[in-house]
């Protein structure tokens, strides 16, 4: 799947995008990025080990609240955004 | 002088000053800034009044919180009938001019009639002075700050002045302050335009009225905490600006793209948030009294200035097919030195992009410009140009804004406007709730008048699902309630991403000594809100135009996340409504009039 890194993220990534395979879940596929870019990532991603409340993750455009939060399924085809929490208007 | 400040009346073509004192009454119930000046001009502005001509008054408003030292206490209001709407106009802007009015120990100004040549205004503490402004007529918003400041000797004052669009009269005209702060939108700079008054230059030297000084400091320590913790407030907004949401809203599939023939954009990462950071940023900057800074100081062609912000890049950018931030930074520019409202002015060269690319636009039209088509930056640039300074056929009809640019062409479908306000960045089809706010707002598209997007796609306070329409008039009731008190205390609706109706209500009752709760608070925004839909309906509104373009509505997005999406708004107007206590109509019943009080 895609995997596309926005505002701060990118920091932490050191790219703008990357492709994942074999992640079921957001939380497996988290997994495997902090595996990938890791102790930063997982430490601000990751807290504890459970998906930080200072991202907005969305799939194919939804938000994960909708979808199962951290256990939302995921598919090779997806696409999935992670943002910082912004704001502005 | 009163000790709220006073309200200075100025009658320009008798060149005379009266000052009142504040309605205390009044300030409790309409809290101050948007509310007050509402009533004020809902008392004093008869049905049917042309908005450009004398008669119409144009009012400047602070709230009991401007130019404190409460967290981005910058605001002020701008409050008249609009010439672009036909119906209310309030304007807010920040940066300094609103504070340093406060500080000269005003509340608010009340412009009446027409100056008989151009004129404006210098105010030092109360002081005020009508002066000459023919040697700064014709001059954009930046040299006539620039030369203002030197006439009245100085630097420290702030000025608020129209550009060439607001001595035209252009629907979409601007009232600019600190050089790159507006107060947008529906046409205020036209109407400050026709009473030929240039400028307002103030200098303040006092501060404002504070009941309670310790009750405010105890509530601020809490609250600038808050805005401090606060992931928006704290880090999204400070590190990126605005800007940060071009990419957030594209991959949502809700970014407006050609005139909103679609609303995802390929390209979008070329006009983000995190470009213009990397390629244009020079420096952040804050308003009076703001611990957030959203501000950009951006540089283009050797000038320097502030933005774009969200808003303006997609009105430049995917609104009008370009990719490119650097025709969108120069269109920016233009539009803060000629003094234009930059959605307006965007979606409006979109539309003409439309429709000449459609063929309803003849070469003759065009005075030797280039070809409207979307994509090209250079040409957007240009026809924004001509649209501040109302030059050739097209240029002139551009500066009327989208509706009646549309219809002159006869195809006022092609005007992505309500009330023939142009619609802001958030496409209602893609996320629900914003289109319901853009569908009811009192002053036509709006998204500041209730910002959806925060819990429709930023998830705050709560994750609402954009594609879910049950609970969205409830929401947005909410929204335009607290917004509207917002608007009226002075302060910036960015505060809101961290504080509640209890933390204003806290700030209100250290600065005036009166008891407001949290719930009256929001009983406030709701009188204010009804007041506005009084005005509206005195003037003629009626329930049909609560709706959004036909495009929204029947035409589904063609691509990205949201493909096949339409806005589901008529639904949803019937029980914003009726929660507002508002008849089939959406005529306010008298229950709900008597039960507040109006």
């Amino acid at each position: 799947m895609k995997v596309l890194f926005f505002g701060f993220v990118r920091d932490m990534t050191g790219e703008k995008e990357t492709a994942v395979e074999g992640a079921a879940t957001i939380i497996s596929l988290f997994e495997a990025l902090a595996t990938r870019y890791g102790e930063r990532f997982r430490t601000e991603a990751l807290p504890e080990g459970e998906l930080s409340s200072e991202l907005i993750v969305l799939v194919n455009g939804r938000h994960i609240a909708h979808s199962g939060g951290a256990a939302t399924p995921l598919r090779e085809e997806d696409t999935v955004a992670i943002f910082p929490l912004v704001g502005g208007g | 002088m009163g000790k709220f400040g006073d309200i200075l009346r100025i009658d320009l073509a008798k060149k005379s000053v009266t000052r009142e004192d504040v309605d205390e009454n009044q300030l409790r119930d309409y809290i101050g800034g948007r509310g007050y000046a509402t009533k004020m001009v809902y008392d004093e502005v008869p049905k049917g009044t042309d908005p450009l001509s004398p008669q119409n008054k144009l009012i400047f408003a602070c709230g009991p919180l401007t130019g404190t030292s409460s967290p981005a206490s910058g605001r002020y209001m701008v409050v008249t009938k609009s010439p672009l709407t036909g119906y209310i106009a309030s304007s807010n802007s920040g940066g300094f001019w609103g504070a340093e009015l406060a500080k000269a120990g005003i509340f608010a100004l009340v412009l009446e009639g027409k100056a008989d040549a151009p004129t404006y205004l210098w105010i030092k503490d109360g002081k005020v002075e009508l002066r000459d402004a023919s040697k700064v007529w014709g001059k954009d918003g930046h040299e006539t700050t620039d030369m203002l400041l030197a006439e009245v000797g100085d630097d420290k004052a702030r000025v608020a002045c129209i550009g060439p669009a607001g001595e035209k009269l252009s629907l979409l005209a601007a009232i600019m302050n600190d050089k790159d702060r507006a107060a947008g939108r529906s046409g205020v700079g036209a109407v400050m335009g026709s009473k030929n008054l240039k400028a307002v230059v103030v200098r303040g030297t006092g501060m404002p009225y504070m009941h309670d000084v310790n009750a405010l400091r105890d509530a601020l320590r809490d609250g600038v905490h808050k805005l401090k913790e606060n992931g928006v407030t704290g880090k999204g907004l400070p590190a990126y600006g605005t800007a940060v949401l071009v990419n957030i809203i594209n991959q949502t599939g809700g970014y407006p793209y050609r005139n909103w023939q679609d609303a995802y954009m390929e390209k979008a990462d070329s006009q983000s948030g995190e470009t213009l950071a990397d390629k244009y940023l020079k420096k952040n900057s804050a308003c009076f009294g703001c611990p957030i800074g959203c501000g950009r100081v951006t540089e283009v062609d050797g000038k320097k200035g502030e933005g774009p912000e969200y808003e303006s890049i997609w009105a430049f950018g995917s609104c009008c097919g370009v990719e490119d931030l650097e025709p969108i930074l120069r269109a920016n520019v233009v539009c803060n030195e000629l003094g234009i409202d930059t959605i307006g002015a965007g979606v409006t060269v979109a539309a003409a992009m439309e429709l000449y690319e459609k063929g309803f636009i003849p070469d003759g039209d065009l005075g030797g410009g280039p070809k409207p088509l979307f994509g090209d930056g250079d040409a957007m640039v240009h026809w924004v140009t001509m649209m501040g300074k109302g030059e050739t056929p097209l240029g002139k009809r551009l500066a009327l804004g989208s509706y009646r640019l549309c219809e002159a062409y006869g195809h006022p479908e092609f005007s992505m406007s309500v009330k023939k306000q142009e619609m802001p960045a958030y496409d209602g089809r893609a996320i629900q709730g914003i289109g319901l706010t853009y569908a009811v707002s009192n002053r036509g598209g709006c998204h500041v008048r209730g910002y959806l997007i925060s819990p429709e796609v930023l998830g705050i306070p709560d994750k609402l699902d954009p594609e879910d329409i049950g609970a969205k008039p409830q929401w947005a009731k909410i929204f335009h309630d607290l917004s509207a008190a917002i608007d009226s205390a002075g302060l910036c609706l960015f505060t809101s991403f961290a504080l509640g109706a209890e933390d204003y209500a806290g700030y209100l009752r250290a600065a005036t000594g009166f008891d407001y709760t949290a719930d009256e608070v929001m009983t406030c925004g709701d009188r204010i809100w009804t007041l506005e839909r009084l005005f509206n309906l005195r003037e003629g509104l009626t329930a049909a135009e609560d709706t959004l373009p036909s495009r929204l509505r029947e035409e589904p997005i063609p691509s990205g996340p949201m493909k096949g999406k339409t806005s589901r708004v008529a639904e949803m107007v019937p029980e914003y409504y009726r929660l507002r206590g508002w008849d089939e109509k959406g005529v306010p019943t008298p229950e709900k009039l008597r039960s507040l009080g109006i």
